[in-house]
């Protein structure tokens, strides 16, 4: 497996203010690196410097090698990183094929009569969809009218169809219910099975663990450590991430309250 | 699966078997597909979560509706003059419904149609010392054409700059506007009326060519005298169009509750053999035939053989929905049987008895108006409130249906009694009496039906429906009394258009399956040829004189101009924009959520600029239409018309908040406006009361609008 992004003690200042400290992981083609933290625990300023949101202003991010410093968005997602935010830059009203393509319509016709080609962009858009694992009937039902799980494979599926390398997924499953996170998990499986390094956040060490191959903890914005997934199980991710001993005290007041 | 709420940040530490059972669960969703839930949008739903289709049965509401009342309404001479105001109009509506698709409003919109006219008018003017350029129309529409791309760019980029609301950046440039109109046109011609256009012909240091007024003057004001155009077999076209178009559209909905079948069926194909020679017969006879009456019939008939002829179709290549739930139960076809036939004793009855003198039939059923109206307005009430939930199980519908039926019965006996005496009473009681049992008994036949299958319902619905527009015409051809005929004629067509749009609604709301889309395709074959059939028969209607028309004086000038067919290609091509190119796609992605268009990369900047453009150029054209049309424009011309633009824009289903829209919808709302504008007059009301009308006709659309698109959607989910 080649490794796309490297990543060593890396962090984020502002003024005085330590957003994130020390973070070191690495991405792979084809694995799935998960970031788990509390609210407040670094995770927001950790994507955004992976997209190219932010800019790092301690250690080296490599990609596919080199050092790179992205100076916006757009820099990164040409590099092919490709961030689904949880507003998934939908339009609602518009149909799936639409938000599929939306700023990247394929085109026929001779200018000024050039028109987009429906039926590609709506087949491709099916075909695209269906490698996810997800069957859209009709791919003229507005996106407003999909299941969160269904929006979120639209993103994903866009941005693996349009040339992505490594995936970042800012809490897809946060807003779901337990069924559609199912649903979400297996779609991180498929496009990590597509040879995609995927960086999957979330605050919920239940759904990390049974996808991710990879673990970098974040508390208080201080990497609480990266594991590999043999290196660690899920009582002891949960326990991490929410600080350990503070959890066992919390447990221990609740129990005593009942 | 209780153990995890994910979100909640929850402790309890989920096993690995949990998390398996969870991938595992998401595996089988993935490989089963479709989740039980989605259900399937069938060929009518899936029109109804268009923008426009609100606007459309809006139109052919306020349209019968007119056409009741106005006699110049639902012929050429009134068409022509509805077109005629709503060409302006309307193109202008198309732009501004493109812009508010986007997100963005433009007040100056209005004022801009009078300032570029006046601006064109200026260029070519001639007067000496005081000004104007005296240009010739080649150069000066050009001229005026850039004034009008500078224009929206102005007003464009003022609103992207700034990030004001475009509401406040285009009301500064309608007051900017105004005053330029009217402080130009006092500082140049000293005069606030401006004119005249022609008067470029009448420059002296052009030679006539290049002047330009010829050659301008048609393509901005022709005029196509439909006067001319004589067809006396307009009627019969335009009622075969509408009864076989209505068949072949209740074809569709049957069609409907059918499955492909792989095993033909021979029956079907003797039945589609016999509708085939029926229809064959049908059109003999009607071309050997003259007169109304047997060209009603011969309609009807055709209308039966269409169907028959289709359902033959489907019974040889289909077969019904699963089993256990067939279409049809026996009691069904007998109660509807029962009711087409006693309707139509009814309606022979009065005809046979009564030829010379049926005024007191027709008065009496013109008393039963309001009951009928009632009955209408309560079933499509009731039938609204019902798609609100699915609980078909204690249906109060009978229970309703026979008060209001005993009701109606009530009044209408109490009525009759007064006419007991003669003979004429004695014939309007029969009449009445089989009328009433007719209904009555489809509307049993309806319930019946709604037991067994929704689709089931909205076929009997459809055919008394079509009963009741055949009583509606019987009694349009039997009366003299024109107040009584515009009156009931109304009043049945109303009620029938209500319980055509009721069935469609019932039927089509309900929850429907997975493989009822293989049922879908035929049914939408037959649904749009059912709508071509009636197109057809409109458009021969509307454009057509007869020469019976002509010799009663119906020969007022009534000419089709250029504006229309401008109208016409505009919509088109906005339409077309919208719908099939990356410009169309970045308009709606704009409007709908102009932070996710630019993260993608939609230039949403540039978008809106070229929207604000794309409305001066229509103003700019409207602009020209009018100069050429009236020849002098005034400085206030146009000015206040912009809400007349967003109004008709909102009528035709885009939303005032963006992204959601048709520039289609936007034309059909010019239409109900300029109908409103034309029919108001033309009933001979005071036409004071125009503004009420149109303000009624705006929050009906919008809440229909509303209404449809959360239905639409929410059965969509």
């Amino acid at each position: 497996m080649s490794t796309l992004i490297e990543l060593e003690d890396i962090g984020k200042f502002y003024g005085n203010i330590i957003a994130l400290q020390g973070v070191t992981t690495s991405v792979n083609a084809g694995e799935v690196t998960c970031v788990l933290g509390d609210n407040g625990a670094g995770k927001s300023t950790f994507i955004k410097i992976l997209a190219g949101v932010h800019q790092h202003d301690a250690g080296d991010f490599r990609f596919e090698g080199e050092s790179v410093k992205f100076n916006s968005p757009r820099e990164a997602l040409n590099k092919g990183i490709a961030a689904v935010y949880q507003d998934l830059a939908m339009v609602p009203l518009m149909s799936v094929w639409r938000n599929f393509f939306l700023g990247a319509e394929p085109s026929k016709g001779v200018w000024p009569f050039r028109w987009v080609d429906k039926k590609v962009a709506s087949e491709t858009a099916k075909a695209e969809m269906a490698k996810m694992g997800i069957d859209i009937r009709d791919t003229e039902q507005p996106v407003g009218t999909l299941s969160g799980g269904e929006r979120q494979s639209v993103a994903i599926a866009r941005a693996v169809y349009f040339g992505a390398k490594v995936l970042i997924l800012d809490e897809p499953t946060s807003a779901l219910g337990v069924r559609q996170s199912g649903v979400v998990l297996k779609y991180i499986l498929a496009a990590a099975e597509r040879g995609l390094g995927v960086i999957f956040i979330t605050h919920n060490p239940a759904h990390a663990y049974p996808v991710g191959d990879r673990f970098l903890i974040l508390n208080r914005g201080k990497s609480m450590g990266n594991f590999a997934k043999d290196e660690i199980t899920q009582a002891e991710l949960t326990q991490k991430m929410s600080g350990g001993a503070e959890l066992e005290q919390l447990q221990h007041e609740l129990s005593q309250g009942r | 699966m209780t153990d995890s709420v994910p979100g909640t940040g929850d402790m309890v530490v989920i096993d690995e078997a949990t998390a398996a059972e969870i991938a595992a669960e998401a595996e089988e969703t993935a490989v089963t597909g479709a989740d039980e839930r989605l259900a399937y949008r069938g060929v009518f739903q899936r029109l109804l979560i268009r923008p426009e289709v609100g606007a459309i049965i809006g139109a052919a509401a306020v349209w019968a509706f007119f056409w009741s009342v106005a006699d110049t309404f639902g012929v050429a001479t009134g068409f022509a003059s509805v077109l005629d105001v709503s060409a302006t109009l309307g193109i202008m509506a198309v732009a501004v419904s493109l812009l508010m698709i986007g997100g963005e409003f433009d007040l100056s919109s209005g004022a801009a149609t009078g300032a570029l006219g006046i601006v064109t008018i200026l260029l070519v003017k001639d007067i000496g010392e005081l000004g104007g350029a005296g240009l010739s129309l080649h150069i000066a529409i050009p001229l005026s054409l850039i004034v009008a791309l500078g224009l929206g760019f102005f007003n464009g980029v003022m609103v992207e700059k700034t990030g004001l609301p475009s509401f406040i950046v285009t009301l500064a440039t309608f007051f900017i506007l105004r005053g330029f109109k009217l402080g130009f046109s006092k500082l140049i011609i000293d005069n606030i009326s401006v004119g005249r256009i022609d008067e470029a012909a009448a420059n002296a240091e052009l030679d006539k060519g290049s002047r330009g007024y010829e050659f301008w003057k048609p393509v901005f004001d022709g005029v196509w005298a439909r006067n001319d155009h004589i067809l006396d077999s307009r009627d019969t076209i335009w009622l075969v169009g509408f009864l076989v178009g209505g068949s072949l559209l209740a074809a569709a909905i049957y069609e409907m509750n059918f499955r492909s079948n792989d095993k033909r069926n021979p029956m079907g194909l003797i039945v589609m053999a016999a509708g085939i020679a029926g229809a064959i017969a049908t059109i003999l006879y009607m071309h050997n035939s003259d007169g109304r009456s047997a060209n009603v019939l011969a309609a009807a008939l055709l209308a039966v053989a269409a169907l028959a002829s289709f359902g033959g179709l489907a019974l040889w290549r289909y077969k019904r929905q699963a089993p256990g739930s067939t279409l049809f139960s026996n009691e069904t076809l007998v109660w509807a049987i029962a009711g087409v036939v006693a309707l139509n004793i009814g309606i022979f009855l009065a005809g046979w008895l009564g030829v010379e003198s049926q005024e007191s039939v027709l008065d009496l059923v013109g008393g039963l108006r309001w009951p009928l109206v009632l009955l209408g307005a309560a079933a499509g009430a009731y039938q609204v409130w019902r798609t609100q939930g699915s609980n078909f199980a204690n249906d109060p519908f009978r229970i309703g249906a026979t008060v209001a039926a005993i009701a109606a019965s009530v009044a209408f006996a109490v009525y009759a009694f007064m006419f007991m005496t003669t003979e004429q009473g004695l014939r309007a009681i029969l009449f009445g009496l089989f009328v009433l049992a007719g209904l009555l008994l489809l509307a049993m036949a309806a319930y019946k039906a709604g037991r067994v299958s929704p689709v089931a319902r909205g076929l009997v619905l459809s055919v008394t429906a079509l009963m009741g527009l055949r009583l509606a015409w019987f009694v349009q051809g039997q009366s003299r009394s024109t107040k009584f005929r515009t009156e009931a004629f109304s009043v049945i067509l109303l009620t029938a258009l209500m319980l055509l749009v009721w069935a469609l609604v019932s039927t089509f709301f309900e929850t429907r399956r997975e493989d009822d889309a293989r049922a879908a395709s035929l049914s939408g074959l037959l649904a749009r040829g059912g709508l071509l059939a009636i197109g057809i028969g409109l458009i021969a209607r509307l454009l057509f004189t007869t020469t019976d028309e002509q010799a009663a004086g119906q020969t007022n000038p009534a000419n089709f101009r250029m504006s229309v067919l401008w109208f016409i290609g505009i919509t088109i091509f906005a339409t077309w924009l919208l719908g099939s190119t990356k410009f169309g796609s970045w308009i709606f992605a704009v409007g709908g959520n102009k932070q996710a268009a630019r993260q993608i990369g939609v230039p949403a900047a540039r978008t809106k600029t070229q929207l604000f453009m794309i409305v001066s150029v229509a103003a700019w054209l409207v602009g020209l239409l009018l100069a050429f049309r009236l020849n002098t424009l005034q400085s206030g011309t146009g000015n206040g018309l912009e809400f007349e633009y967003i109004i008709a824009a909102v009528v035709g289903g885009t939303l005032l908040t963006g992204g959601y829209g048709s520039a289609f919808g936007a034309a059909i709302g010019a239409l109900i406006i300029a109908m409103s504008k034309q029919g108001i007059p033309g009933a001979r009301w005071n036409s004071d009361w125009r503004f009420a009308f149109l303000g009624i006709i705006l929050l009906s659309a919008v809440i229909a609008n509303n209404f449809i698109k959360t239905k639409a959607e929410a059965a969509g989910r």
